[in-house]
This record gives structure tokens, sequence and C-alpha cells, in this order.
């Protein structure tokens, strides 16, 4: 006889039985798979309950702010914003293009120009102006003022010296606490 | 700087200090304000002439006419000029540039100027210009720092400070924003 022929006298002998035990280890597990994945559904269940409640929650917050807060949170990112990567990382998102395609898309789009008219032609924006521009002018003319009436002093002082008497005695500014 | 107290007329704007605090004003103040004043002039004059000159191209106008017209135009200007100081100064005793630089044009008992006296010191402002400007070189003498056409009128020009018109402004939009907030008055039944 053959290895073959023994080989296949064999498989058919332990076939039957392969398939007992395989069918026999089904029925066993089937209920713990069940059981196994009704824990599995409750446990995501129970994750997403606690992740939501969480998320709900002022703690969250308040841990975000002592994140935000934190000495060593802060230190970590200053030194990930000063290191090569973050420059390289910048570099290589400049250099791929993004952002200049995104600017062509943005000053290309007709509503960012609505927007910009919308808000130019806006009475606050254009009484934000104006009193800006009134205020310059204000700042402009305390300015002048306040130089012409030195030059006026000044003036007058090398004027009197120029013929010989007695300069006039400067005012007495007056107090502020009592104007 | 202050040379005595005057009293100014016609009411002293919010903000400003107490009449006793007004105090005469000196020459570069009052150079800056004229210089104000002229290019106001000038600009207005620029533009009507222009205007009249572009109109008078389109028609034919002889020689001797048109020598006429420029003499015309020169009186028209010195005329205007005269009528702009003389109208400020006794309407409101301030002329656009003394207004930018806060001053003011009051008689020496500090009453308002009147039209006369305005064109007295109209006079008085060519009168002293004459002498290679002597006459406003008396302002850095006189205890009241007053010039020739000063004497002349018996004005005086004082500090008077005033709102700014960013204030101005901001006060007229309140006024607007508070009127439009009251409700209409109620219709009689």
């Amino acid at each position: 006889m053959s290895d073959d022929e023994k080989a296949s006298s064999r498989r058919g002998v332990l076939g039957p039985i392969a398939g007992l035990g395989a069918r026999a280890a089904t029925a066993t597990l089937r209920p713990i798979v069940g059981v196994a994945g009704a824990a599995a559904e409750a446990g995501l269940s129970l994750e997403r309950r606690a992740v939501n409640r969480v998320l709900e929650s002022d703690e969250l917050e308040r841990v975000v702010v002592v994140a935000i807060n934190s000495v060593h949170i802060q230190a970590a990112l200053k030194q990930a914003l000063e290191s090569d990567g973050a420059a390289q990382l910048i570099d290589s998102l400049f250099d791929s293009g993004l952002i200049d395609r995104f600017l062509e898309r943005l000053l290309a789009s007709d509503s960012l120009w609505t927007m910009i008219d919308e808000i130019a032609g806006s009475p606050a924006v254009t009484a934000a102006i104006s009193q800006q521009g009134l205020g310059f002018a204000d700042q402009v003319g305390d300015e002048v003022r306040a130089r012409s009436r030195k030059a006026d002093d000044w003036m007058e002082r090398a004027a009197r010296r120029l013929i010989g008497r007695q300069p006039k005695a400067l005012p007495i500014e007056p107090d502020a606490s009592t104007s | 700087m202050s040379s005595g107290p005057v009293a100014p007329w016609g009411e002293v704007p919010i903000g400003a200090p107490p009449r006793e605090a007004l105090s005469y004003v000196g020459l570069a103040t009052r150079v800056v304000s004229f210089t104000i004043d002229a290019a106001l002039i000038t600009v207005v004059d620029v533009v009507i002439g222009v205007a009249a000159a572009l109109i008078l191209s389109l028609l034919h106008i002889p020689h001797g006419l048109r020598t006429i017209l420029t003499a015309i135009g020169a009186a028209a200007f010195l005329i205007g000029s005269i009528a702009y100081f003389a109208g400020f100064w006794s309407a409101t005793g301030q002329t656009p540039g003394a207004r930018v630089m806060q001053i003011r044009v009051l008689t020496a008992d500090g009453a308002r100027v009147k039209p006369r006296r305005a064109l007295l010191r109209c006079a008085g402002v060519i009168l002293a210009a004459l002498p290679l400007f002597a006459g406003f070189a008396l302002i850095l003498f006189d205890s009241k720092r007053r010039g020739l056409q000063d004497r002349i009128a018996r004005t005086v020009v004082v500090e008077a400070p005033g709102p700014s018109i960013a204030d101005v402004s901001r006060a007229k939009k309140r006024a607007i924003r508070e009127a439009s907030r009251q409700p209409p008055p109620a219709l009689p039944e």
C-alpha cells in the first residue's frame, strides 16, 4: 500500500469524527459567543454613555482649562512649536500649494467680495472710519495748537530780548486739581 | 502766555474753561490761523476761476473785454476775501482757521465785533501788511498782543477753547440716537 492510499483511508475514517467534533464544539460555543457578543454590545453602549456624560459634564471643561493652563503642557507645546519638525511641517504645508489653492479659490469666490462690500458699506464700519479720521484730525489740531502756543511765547521772548526789554513773566499754569 | 483776563461774548462751549482763564493769542497762532483761511480762500477762488475761464473760453471775447473781465475777477477776489473775514469776524468771531486754532476776535471789552468794525479791521490788516508786515510785529510787544489792525479796530484775539470736531460729531450722533429711541408723542384723542 502506497503512502497516498494510507492517508486517504485515514481521512475517510477521521473525517466524520472531525466533523462531529466541530459540530459539537460549535454547539457548545454558540451560547458562549452569544453571551460574549451581548456583553460586548453592552460594553459599547456603556462606553458611549460614559463618553456622552463626560462630554456633557463641567468636569471636561475644567480639565481642558487646567490642561491649557498647565505649565508642563505649555512648555511641551512651546517646545513642539519651536522644534524643527514644526518648521518642516509648515514648510511642507506651503510647499504643497494647498494654501495657494485655498487663496486662489477664496479670491475667485463672488461670495467673498459680496461679503467685503457688505462690510465696507455697513453703517457701523463707515461710522468707525469717519470717527477715526476725525479723531486723527483732532490729534493733529491739538498738536498744532500746542506748538503754536509755545511758538507765540518763544517769539515774544525773542522779540523782547532783541529790543532789550524785560521778557514778560510766564503765566502760572492752572492747577489741574482746582479746575 | 496769558496777558490778562477778558470777558468774551456769547456762550462758552461745554467743557471750556471759565471765561477768566481765556488769554490773548500771539503771533504764531494767528499766522497759522490766517494760513488755513488763506488756503481755503485760494482753493475756492481757484475752483471758481477755473470754472469761469472754461466758460469764457467757449465764447469769443475781444482782448479789451478780457482785460476788463480780469480786473473784475481780481476785484471779486478782493471783495470775496474781505467779505469772508468781515463776515466770520462779525458773525461768530471765528473764521474756519480761527476755529481750528480755537481763537476768537472780540472787541476790547469782550463784545461781539460788529460788521463795521470788522470791515475796519480788514482795512487794518491791509495797512499792517503794507510796511513789510511790520504792523503785525506789534503783536510781539503789546501787552494784550494787539497788532495794528487790533489797535485800529479796538479788538483783541483771545483763546476760545471748544469741543473738538470728533466730540461734536459724537455728540450729534448721540443726540440723533437718543431722539430715535424716544417714543413718538401720543396723538390727542
